[in-house]
């Protein structure tokens, strides 16, 4: 089994493609600063964190990580129009209480939106549905329902077809597979494991 | 949720020890914002640490409005008072005085041996009373910053402060910004609240009826003291939370006398506001406290223009701390300096501690509140 650290380094790298030389980013939901760490190394970027949570921003404190506690929305409503060359949800959007509403502010504040997120049709996830009747509880997910926080699991159809409902471009997709490492190209809804969408504002 | 990681370790903590004040004389006229001038200034501090050759490892404190110079340590042998933010300050502490040279002034207005309404002109030879010219945080912030040019330091390593510290702390980053190499406000905020205000006029009224006022011209000895002790009281019950009282004090009462007259102690909290309203007294100047209030209640980031506009002369990476249960410098106030820095592209962090001791949560030692500020310290 891949351990997670590598795992992530999958969707930092990917993401750092994306990223230009020097960019001002916004990372919402930034945990601990480990993404807006690696994108200051490898690409000189300007980077903001959010996150609700006192422990995640002491943490980005200890990197150097410039961060702000609070709630998304709020602070999104904060920034007027294309004030980061790019905003960044990373395996956020799921726990998000409105992410219609909140990613179409991103849009709006951010000239791309990135979206990495768990793609929940993963075959493994079908199966353990379809067999065991159960969630997949693996390395990423490793608490059971009464132990984890709510969450809004979507899928990469589903992701696409808000995309489409809401006019918003995707620029560039990337599906990794269940290792989250290599690519995937086949039937992503089925075989791929994570997903990651560059975004902007139809014009 | 994945990731943990290890607390850093710190170091073992001593403690700063003995110290004594020092006393900062300049003899130029100092020139106060809304107009006026005192013949000379004079500030009261203390240090702690040494300050290194390069001279950049400075750190000034800067205290809230009931506090002083005297942040760390003790006077003497007799004095079992540490100093204010001892448990911040010392060796191996967040505030490390093995690695910092450590600056915490009395400020102008002050009464612990600053130039303030109480010090004596020195050309009539009397006390300023309220000759003592219109006061602001600014004026309080140029003050210290001669008090730096005397020390030789050109640029302060970090400026931290909470409450009317953090208003000082803020207009330092503004004024001084190429003199300030990174800052923490805490328990703080761009401006005070209508409420804010409202607290602090009704003290400044408890002070002004009370007849031993006299227009400001009181006797030192025979001052305001009750206006004084009432002004103390109520604010006091503004650093505390509902919270806080309740599990501290609830509806315990002291043994009462039932002989004695009707309105004698009664409840353990009357007993405490009222040793907090008599201890202050003997400490205290009544129109230091008319002018230090009055000064935070003039204290405006939003002025002239915006608050955007005002904090666009910031450069130094900052960090706002707000506390949950702070409802005299509300979490909210806190968060939109940042909110205001990050518009402007700045660097800047607000953290916000889940604590029930209200706005005084940052003079209580709490771990969290330690490792924050000992991280942005030392990154």
């Amino acid at each position: 089994m891949i351990p997670i650290d590598k795992k992530r380094q999958a969707d930092f790298q990917i993401i750092a493609r994306w990223v230009n030389e020097g960019e001002c980013v916004l990372d919402l939901g930034c945990g601990r600063g480990v993404l807006l760490e690696y994108l200051k190394q490898k690409k000189s970027t300007y980077g903001v964190g959010v996150d609700i949570d006192f422990d995640k921003i002491l943490s980005c404190v200890k990197r150097g990580v410039p961060a702000y506690q609070g709630d998304i929305l709020s602070i999104l409503k904060n920034f007027p129009d294309d004030s980061f060359d790019r905003v960044i949800f990373s395996r956020t959007v799921e726990q998000l209480d409105d992410p219609d509403a909140i990613l179409a502010e991103g849009l709006r504040v951010g000239r791309r939106v990135t979206v990495g997120f768990v793609n929940s049709a993963f075959w493994v996830n079908r199966l353990s549905a379809f067999f065991k009747g159960r969630r997949t509880i693996n390395e990423v997910y490793t608490k059971p329902w009464y132990e984890s926080q709510p969450s809004n699991p979507f899928s990469i159809n589903e992701f696409e077809d808000f995309c489409r409902v809401r006019k918003i471009d995707v620029e560039n997709r990337i599906y990794l597979s269940g290792d989250w490492n290599s690519e995937c190209s086949l039937s992503p809804n089925l075989f791929s494991g994570y997903a990651i969408y560059d975004l902007a504002t139809s014009v | 949720m994945n990731d943990s990681e290890k607390a850093p370790l710190i170091p073992e903590e001593g403690e700063v020890g003995f110290v004594e004040h020092q006393d900062f004389v300049s003899e130029h006229p100092f020139e106060f914002v809304y107009g006026g001038k005192i013949p000379e200034l004079r500030l009261r501090y203390e240090t702690y640490g040494h300050l290194n050759a390069a001279k950049d490892n400075a750190i000034l404190i800067c205290h809230a409005l009931s506090g002083d110079h005297h942040c760390a340590g003790v006077h003497d042998i007799e004095e079992r008072k540490l100093g204010w933010w001892n448990f911040m300050v010392g060796p191996g502490k967040p505030i490390d005085t093995s690695r910092y040279f450590v600056i915490c002034s009395n400020v102008l207005g002050g009464c612990q041996g600053s130039s303030g309404p109480g010090s004596i002109h020195p050309e009539t030879g009397k006390p300023y009373n309220l000759d003592f010219p219109k006061l602001t945080v600014q004026d309080m912030v140029k003050a210290q910053s001669l008090l730096i040019d005397s020390l030789g330091i050109d640029c302060l390593h970090a400026v931290i402060g909470g409450s009317m510290g953090g208003m000082q702390t803020l207009q330092w980053a503004i004024d001084f910004p190429e003199r300030v190499g990174r800052y923490i406000a805490l328990a703080s905020g761009a401006r005070h609240t209508a409420q804010a205000i409202a607290f602090n006029d009704t003290g400044r009224q408890a002070i002004i009826a009370d007849p031993m006022w006299k227009q400001g011209a009181y006797d030192p000895n025979e001052g305001p003291d009750r206006g004084l002790a009432v002004a103390r009281m109520m604010a006091h019950i503004t650093y505390l939370s509902d919270v806080g009282m309740e599990s501290k004090f609830g509806r315990k009462r002291r043994n009462v006398d039932e002989s004695k007259e009707h309105f004698e102690v009664e409840f353990e909290v009357e007993s405490y506001l009222r040793y907090q309203g008599a201890s202050f007294v003997s400490r205290f100047d009544a129109n230091t406290y008319l002018y230090l209030t009055k000064a935070l209640d003039r204290f405006d980031l939003h002025s002239p223009d915006s608050l955007d506009s005002t904090l666009s002369a910031v450069t130094a990476p900052g960090l706002v701390i707000g506390f949950t249960s702070d409802w005299l410098y509300p979490p909210q106030g806190n968060r939109e300096i940042v909110e205001s820095l990050l518009r402007l592209g700045k660097n800047a962090t607000y953290a916000e501690l889940t604590m029930d001791f209200g706005h005084d949560s940052f003079l209580v030692r709490a771990p969290k509140l330690y490792e924050l500020i000992h991280s942005f310290l030392s990154r």
